[in-house]
């Protein structure tokens, strides 16, 4: 945690560190969130300038919530706009093509299949399963980002789990 | 129940080398690897902290200087003004503090006009910023007042406080000895939560916790203005401790009986002669080495 001392998020010091600590975390979480099309990058940026533009206002402790919730807010208006693309791209797009030649058919499947899946998740559980095994995040790392408990976490990532087991088996 | 702990311990990466074992044998186990491995391939697109800060950068001055510049010399004024405010306040309020030392007698004017003559030994001391509300001395030792005409004047000692309106009067306030007399006008004396009124020629005096007869006193003025101590009964001790305050020895008393009682006086000003007043009527006889003396019966 930063020293409660350097009160003042204003330092440009101590807002670089803030910005080290917390844009990948942020940006993982947008896009988790909300998916590619809303370029998670842009804003990262935009939640960090609002950061900068209250810095004398927002103690550095709580700095990390701020980002979070304004990130998501911004998030959220973008959205208002952009309802109709939405319903087109519903989903977080990526593909490897990592795969062994000989299943590439059944992998294409499944990987459709999980696609589908993980875009049926409720966005509180696609955050917290995707932080947890794509960016190999512990329950307690997760639940300080979201500020949540641990045990919500778990629920979260448990039930997401399963919830892609049952749908996979399904189709 | 036991599959889900486990499943839940792997998800968290805390599964230990026994636990991992029978992870792998779950029936599921294959399907759980192939899973987690096909979601790696879902992972956010790579986001670079270090060029997405430098990006950030040029977006982030023109914010900061535009608040700040004007801010921080306002601020350090403020500051010297304000520790400039604070030392006069300070120093405005604080008690202005005469002291003596032995064998040194001062006259200080009061902002009234009033005088006041400290005898040796003594600290007098007083607030002349709030004098006009409240004319109020703290004495430590012993003084002669004369006191301009106007509101009650008090003077605060560790045995009592005199009050006073206008007059002229000595205070006398040592180790276990506190004296008043009153020469000119009317003084009150509190002292252990009582009042008494001294007319002009009469003495308070309270030794050794014993009030003492009031005697007139025919003197205009307390005999030490003009260089001599005197006293009318007093245990010698008293005495001595005068002795102490007005030349700068040390007297030994071990020899002899203090409690006697002495009527005499001594001069500020010959340490012969004065030693030969307080010794000859009494009986005693003296040595001098250096700095101290040493009484003893004749």
């Amino acid at each position: 945690m930063s020293k409660p001392l350097q009160d003042n998020i204003c330092e440009s010091q101590l807002f670089e560190r803030l910005y080290k600590k917390h844009a990948k975390n942020l940006h993982d979480f947008l896009y988790y969130k909300f998916g590619d099309h809303l370029n998670p990058q842009d804003q990262v940026q935009e939640a960090f300038i609002k950061l900068w533009q209250n810095c004398s206002k927002i103690k550095p402790d709580k700095a990390k919530s701020y980002l979070f919730t304004t990130a998501s807010n911004l998030t959220l208006n973008v959205l208002a706009h952009k309802k109709v693309v939405l319903k087109h791209t519903q989903q977080p797009q990526k593909h490897t093509t990592n795969v062994t030649p000989e299943f590439v058919l059944q992998e294409k499947e499944y990987h459709i299949k999980l696609q589908k899946a993980i875009s049926n998740l409720t966005e509180a559980q696609r955050v917290a399963f995707l932080m947890n095994r794509v960016e190999g995040k512990r329950f307690k790392e997760i639940a300080e980002l979201l500020d949540i408990s641990v045990k919500g976490v778990e629920k979260r990532i448990y039930g997401a789990l399963k919830k892609l087991r049952e749908e996979i088996d399904e189709l | 129940m036991k599959r889900e702990e486990l499943i839940k311990k792997w998800l968290d990466n805390n599964l230990n080398t026994e636990e991992q074992n029978a992870f792998e044998q779950l029936e599921d186990y294959n399907d759980l690897i192939k899973m987690d491995a096909t979601l790696k391939g879902f992972k956010a697109p790579e986001f670079s902290i270090n060029q997405s800060y430098e990006a950030l950068k040029p977006k982030l001055k023109p914010e900061q200087p535009a608040s700040k510049q004007w801010i921080k010399p306002l601020l350090r004024i403020a500051a010297v003004l304000a520790i400039a405010l604070s030392v006069y306040m300070y120093t405005s309020n604080l008690d202005t503090e005469v002291n003596t030392i032995i064998a040194e007698q001062t006259t200080i004017a009061l902002p009234d006009n009033s005088t006041v003559e400290l005898n040796a030994n003594s600290s007098l001391s007083f607030n002349e910023k709030s004098w006009s509300d409240n004319r109020e001395v703290k004495l430590n030792g012993e003084a002669f007042f004369k006191v301009a005409k106007g509101q009650k004047f008090d003077v605060i000692t560790e045995e009592g406080i005199v009050s006073v309106l206008g007059t002229q009067f000595n205070v006398k306030q040592r180790e276990s000895y506190f004296e008043v007399t009153c020469y000119e006008g009317l003084v009150g004396v509190t002292h252990n939560n009582k009042t008494i009124k001294l007319k002009p020629g009469h003495t308070f005096t309270f030794i050794d916790g014993k009030l003492l007869a009031n005697e007139k006193e025919n003197a205009v003025q307390p005999i030490w203005l003009h260089g001599e101590s005197s006293f009318k009964s007093v245990a010698l001790k008293h005495v001595i401790a005068e002795f102490e305050n007005q030349y700068s020895i040390k007297i030994h008393t071990d020899q002899i009986d203090t409690s006697r009682l002495f009527t005499g006086s001594f001069t500020h000003n010959n340490l012969d002669l004065a030693l030969k007043s307080v010794t000859i009527p009494l009986n005693l006889s003296y040595s001098i080495s250096g700095k101290s003396i040493l009484l003893k019966r004749e």
